[in-house]
């Protein structure tokens, strides 16, 4: 397991859940129902400006589990948590876990 | 697909909710909701905009409260949330008002309710309980006791039955977290288990996402402490008003987590619950329906409308002279026809009711507002003011086409209020009655402390900014950083600092949001025995129930309020009249001592009523237009004096014309020039049109008045006076004024007025007709102002003491004492034995003939220096009441020790009185010097054992001047007498305190307030004073000007400060006390000069001063050019409205 917050790029439903994956030039396939939730951003330990209006993401960090195999050939499954900030509207690379983690524990 | 949120908090749950109901329901209807709940914390606070909200955008509202419950003891245990049955006929609603005042009764004395007032509240099955993420149960089951909350659900199910629902709530927070889809599904197992329905929501925080942060802000508000050390912030930030779908991916989510039949369950749920909880706003909430005191309560045995009638034409021969009679029954006619169709008698009796108990107190009180244009509201008392007299409109107070009941404000003697309350209570029953609170909204300072606070800023840091920021909205931070100098230095600061960038987002973030609630200073609340069904209810702090709601709510809730206004100038007016009789205890001595030629006004013991004192008496319009009009009422203010200076009022009417020109509207929309022009025949006064003339004839053809406004529309288009103030009302509205003007335009030209002149018709409509002033209000307020300067003219000192003893005006008191100096009323020291707690009149054993002072006496009254005025024990720092009154009932003393041993002072008070010179009439051989010395000797055990000390009733023992006071050798300068009174007293009593500034000034060439009226306009001076007063009054075109008046012992000078003096002032406008001030004088009138400032010094710094001839100095700051006042007017109703919208100045309804 490792620590990470490096870009990654994610093809999502027009419900904004995650569907593909393409990570250091590979793409992936969702395995499993992915698991989102909201973890808490403590805004004011960042000094990042909060003007009215921001929107979302100032408060938390959406983020999903996946579990990714490969989209062509062979590969052992594997859990990601990534981020994503409707700020930047970008994803990041939070995390990668060595084997499948249950979801939604 | 439809989703109803059913556990919504609004912004009016202080500290807590984010958004406005008017927020969340728009929010709601445009995601296409039929329904949305408000479920408050603690109360009712927002559910009357709540439905006003939903029945605007077609929702059905839902209401509800989110109570703490709690255990034996009174520990609060978690929280739930009831909901009130809808179509119930009221049933379900009264249950949850009656809840939420249980809930706040004292009784336990944490707010909440324990299980037993659970179980009286549940008792008939209106209310529904909803059990989530804040319950016990849920607790228990975060702390993973698992059979304490499975024990605590089957408690609640015993409790409550089938008005129980389990509530959830997602917020996809991380595991373990509240809210967490973990504890969701396992709160829905058990739900499930044991046959209890769930229901799903979003424990809704605010309308959109970007709340959250402000939703921490407030967490940490709420425990004033900064969100690094707050122990629970929000998991996260999904608390928002979701989306039908997003709700539906939760349930779907929740469905897959337990069993997917569960999740739509959930949503069935809770639509099945939200038609349960569906109010009919009339049948429910007795909407807009007034709801008038029983009859028999107001003592009426026959149909209201009889009575009134019966009552109005009885006195009409009663209080009008016999040729007024016949118009006046005309008239009543008209109005009693009005208030009939209207069914509003009841309420006419029930003010007049009210009106009497305050009348029976013997306690002053007149109507103020649009109330006195009504001849029904005089002939029953309510109102002072003879509507015919004046010529004022019914229609500008109550018409047909106004159905909402009318305002009627009464002002009162402002230190009686209470006692007038407590009577209403009583008189009416305590279960008709309660008073009315108000919300108090984040302003800039508050913002930024609580913002300061919750990012962990440095108290000093917070401390420096908060305090520079004076009176404007918090929303309007950044602006007032660019835009006003004293914050220059601020600006500066923040350009490049991170944290302060932060600090003001947050405090935009607060602003305007509610903080708490509070008494209304004058609304009570009379209604029906149904009263407690109808308003929640909670204490106010003076041991009356407050309603939740405020006045934006009473016409919706079919509440009456009556503004109960304690007015302290009536205070002042009454204890002025008490102190001449106690003075002159006959109607011969009072009618020698005022000077007064009749007395037909004076009682046999001495008591003036002033209700039948003539209205043209020339030595109060002397003291008027000579302007020394401090502790006048309305008419005392720098800008009043000016205008009162430049006018010249002559009559009573002029009184009110002077009032109702002083207001932003008129002032800004320059209505005052060509008015006075017109006035003093400079000017021939131009009429728009002959037939406007006997509308306009009285303000020389300005517009001035609302009821000139309905005349001119009912004059030009004959649509009827009722019609004519609404129309009025609508002007300036952007909303309705387009269509007003098409009616005005095409009704004008059918009745074959000349396009130009319905051009400037339009024209003056439009640009002051929402600006005026009512004239009834400018006429009822004129009243006091007349008496208070009848009284000042004829009995200045004990009008004087009385201004002193209630401080009914704007400024300091220590400049209404310089202004005794004035008027050559000696100021009597404080005494050990012959000052009380009152400011008292004395007559003086010898008086020494006193000059004629500035300010005019009338003739034939007492001359100055046969009467002083006597200090009071009142104000004295860290003089307890206790201590007071123990003092007093000692009097008299005849030594220090007896002082010492009898009146039971502190070691504190003993030496501050010591030093304000209050035992010098016991010092025999010493003088006040040896007096403090001796005083800070003691020990601090002095005095006798309480046991010792005599009871009441029990004599002293004299003991003599047993005590030794050495002398100390030293005399009291007159300066540190003066520095100790303002230290002690916050006055300067024995000398004026820029006399200690004489020497160190006189190498300057100061010119003093007397000379300055002396002097050609225009001319270039340096005064110097001690700053009574500062007004920023909101500007056309957006420049700011800051008044500002300092006294100088022998009058007020009143400056003004243009935008570029204030740039190298800067921070010294409003933070310094003493000023130097150069400019130049600048003539307002025949009596009446100001000051146009070019510079400004703090006295306090010396170094900083001019050279002595800074005069002639060429590098001075010059008089620029300023617009002249009379260049066109160029707005329509755009910027003014809002500005004075803005400003809270808007006076189209008062």
């Amino acid at each position: 397991m490792g620590m990470f917050t490096e870009g990654i790029e994610v093809t999502c439903t027009p419900a904004g859940v995650p569907l593909r994956v393409r990570w250091q030039g590979r793409d992936y396939r969702l395995v499993a129902e992915p698991h989102c939730w909201f973890e808490r951003r403590k805004w004011w330990e960042e000094k990042v400006r909060i003007p009215r209006g921001a929107g979302a993401g100032l408060a938390d960090y959406e983020m999903w589990r996946l579990q990714l195999a490969p989209l062509r050939g062979p590969g052992e499954f594997f859990s990601v948590d990534v981020s994503f900030d409707p700020q930047s509207t970008r994803w990041r690379l939070v995390k990668t876990h060595e084997y499948p983690l249950a979801l939604g524990a | 697909m439809s989703f109803t949120h059913l556990n919504v908090s609004s912004a009016f749950s202080a500290h807590y909710g984010v958004s406005t109901p008017a927020q969340l329901v728009a929010a709601a209807a445009a995601d296409g909701a039929h329904a949305l709940g408000l479920t408050d914390r603690d109360g009712l606070y927002g559910a009357v905009k709540h439905v006003a909200a939903c029945l605007q955008h077609g929702l059905t509202p839902i209401l509800g409260v989110n109570l703490a419950t709690l255990d034996r003891s009174g520990k609060p245990t978690g929280r739930i949330i009831l909901l009130a049955q809808g179509h119930s006929n009221g049933a379900g609603y009264a249950a949850l008002c009656r809840a939420v005042s249980a809930a706040h009764s004292e009784t336990p004395a944490a707010m909440g309710l324990t299980r037993e007032q659970l179980a009286h509240a549940l008792r008939g099955g209106r209310l529904m309980v909803l059990l989530g993420a804040e319950s016990d149960v849920a607790k228990a089951l975060e702390a993973h006791r698992y059979a304490q909350a499975r024990q605590a659900l089957v408690g609640w199910k015993k409790l409550a039955g089938s008005r129980l629902r389990v509530e959830i709530a997602l917020h996809l927070s991380a595991d373990a977290a509240r809210y967490s889809l973990g504890y969701a599904s396992k709160l829905l197992r058990y739900a499930h288990e044991l046959k209890i329905a769930a229901v799903l929501s979003n424990a809704v925080r605010y309308a959109d996402a970007d709340g959250a942060v402000t939703a921490d802000l407030l967490d940490s508000a709420r425990v004033l402490g900064s969100l690094a050390e707050l122990e629970s912030v929000q998991p996260n930030g999904q608390g928002w008003l979701k989306s039908s779908v997003q709700m539906y991916r939760l349930a779907a989510l929740l469905g897959r987590a337990t069993e997917p039949r569960f999740g739509r369950a959930l949503l069935a749920e809770t639509e099945r619950v939200a038609a349960w909880a569906s109010l009919d706003e009339r049948t429910d909430l007795g909407w807009k329906t007034p709801v008038i005191p029983e009859a028999h309560i107001i003592g009426v045995h026959q149909p209201a409308q009889q009575e009134l009638s019966e009552r109005t034409h009885a006195a009409i021969s009663r209080l009008l002279p016999p040729e007024e009679a016949a118009a006046a029954r005309a008239r009543l006619a008209d109005e009693l026809q009005v208030i009939e169709k209207l069914g509003f008698a009841s309420y006419f009796l029930t003010v007049a009711e009210t009106v009497g108990l305050i009348t029976e107190l013997g306690v002053r009180v007149s109507a103020r507002g649009s109330g006195a244009s009504s001849l029904v509201n005089y002939l029953l008392g309510i109102s002072h003011v003879n509507p015919l007299r004046h010529d004022l409109l019914f229609e500008r107070f109550l018409s047909a086409e106004r159905t909402t009941l009318p305002d009627i404000d009464i002002d009162v003697e402002s230190a009686r209020r209470h006692e007038i309350y407590q009577r209403i209570f009583e008189a009416f029953g305590a279960e008709r009655v309660s008073l009315m609170s108000m919300q108090n909204a984040y302003r800039a300072r508050g913002a930024v402390r609580d913002a300061g606070t919750a990012l962990g800023l440095e108290q000093t840091t917070i401390d420096d900014i908060a305090k520079q920021l004076w009176r404007f909205s918090a929303s309007s931070f950044r602006e007032a950083l660019s835009e006003k100098p004293e914050l220059a230095a601020l600006a500066e600061r923040v350009s490049d600092n991170t944290d302060l960038q932060i600090l003001i987002d947050a405090t935009e973030r607060l602003d305007r949001l509610p903080r708490h609630i509070a008494m209304h200073p004058c609304g009570v609340i009379l209604s029906d025995v149904t009263l407690y069904d109808r308003t929640p209810v909670q204490p106010s702090g003076i041991g009356l129930p407050m309603s939740q709601y405020d006045k934006h709510d009473m016409d919706y809730m079919g509440l009456i309020k009556l503004d109960i206004l304690g007015v302290r100038m009536q205070s002042a007016i009454a204890y002025t009249l008490a102190e001449i009789q106690r003075l002159h205890p006959s109607g011969t001595a009072v009618a020698r001592a005022g000077g007064h030629s009749r007395s037909d006004y004076i009682d046999a013991d001495g008591f003036i009523d002033l209700s039948r004192v003539p209205l043209d008496d020339p030595s109060t319009f002397e003291l008027i237009r000579s302007t020394h009009t401090l502790g006048c009422f309305q008419i005392e203010s720098p800008g009043q004096r000016e205008l009162i200076g430049k006018l010249a009022p002559r009559e009573f009417n002029d009184l009110i014309i002077d009032i109702s020109l002083f207001r932003p509207g008129p002032m800004q929309s320059n209505m005052v020039k060509p008015y006075l022009e017109h006035r003093h025949g400079f000017a021939p006064a131009r009429y728009l049109h002959r037939d406007l003339v006997p509308a306009l004839a009285e303000t020389h053809g300005v517009t001035v008045f609302h009821e000139q406004v309905m005349r001119i529309l009912n004059v030009m288009t004959d649509c009827g006076f009722g019609t004519a103030d609404d129309l009025r009302r609508g002007l300036g509205n952007p909303n309705r004024e387009p269509e007003i003007e098409r009616f005005f335009r095409s009704q004008a030209a059918a009745r074959g007025y000349e396009p130009q002149v319905i051009e400037d018709c339009w024209q003056v409509l439009a640009g002051f007709g929402s600006f005026g002033f009512c004239k009834a209000h400018g006429a009822a307020f004129a009243v006091p102002t007349y008496h208070s300067a009848w009284l000042k003219a004829h009995h200045p000192e004990a009008f004087l003491a009385g201004i002193w003893e209630h401080d009914p005006g704007m400024y300091p008191k220590r400049l209404l004492v310089s202004e005794a100096r004035r008027m050559n009323i000696p100021i009597l020291p404080l005494d050990i034995n012959r000052s009380t707690d009152h400011y008292r009149v004395e007559a003086i054993a010898e008086p020494t003939p006193a000059p004629a002072p500035q300010v005019p006496r009338a003739p034939g009254s007492v001359r100055p220096g046969h009467y002083g005025i006597r200090l009071a024990f009142r104000e004295i720092h860290q003089m307890s009441q206790r201590e007071t009154a123990r003092l007093l009932a000692g009097q008299p003393y005849d030594s220090l020790a007896d002082v010492r041993h009898r009146a039971g002072l502190s070691r504190r008070t003993y030496q501050n009185l010591a030093a304000l010179g209050v035992f010098d009439s016991l010092l025999a051989e010493n003088n006040r010097a040896d007096a403090i010395a001796h005083s800070q000797s003691l020990t601090p055990n002095h005095g006798i054992p309480a046991k010792y000390r005599p009871g009441p009733g029990q004599l002293a023992l004299p003991l003599g001047p047993i005590d030794h006071i050495a002398r100390s050798g030293q005399r009291l300068s007159a300066e540190e007498m003066v520095r100790t009174e303002l230290d002690l007293m916050h006055l300067d009593a024995s000398g004026h305190l820029m006399n200690s500034y004489t020497q160190p000034l006189a190498h300057l060439p100061i010119t003093r307030a007397t000379e300055l009226l002396h002097l050609r306009n225009g001319s270039e001076v340096l005064v110097a004073g001690v700053r009574v007063a500062t007004q920023t009054p909101p500007m056309r075109g957006g420049q700011r000007v800051v008044f500002i008046s300092v006294d100088d012992g022998t009058g007020c000078i009143d400056a003004t400060f243009f935008a570029d003096v204030q740039q190298h002032t800067g921070t010294l406008l409003f933070n310094t006390r003493l000023l130097l001030i150069h400019g130049t004088t600048r003539r307002t009138g025949p009596r009446g000069i100001s000051l146009q400032a070019l510079n400004a010094w703090d006295l306090h710094q010396p170094e900083t001063w001019p050279d002595p001839n800074y005069l002639q100095d060429p590098a001075r700051p010059q008089p620029s050019y300023r617009p002249r006042s009379h260049s066109r007017v160029t707005f329509g109703t755009g910027e003014l409205a809002a500005r004075m919208r803005a400003e809270d100045l808007d006076q189209r309804g008062a």
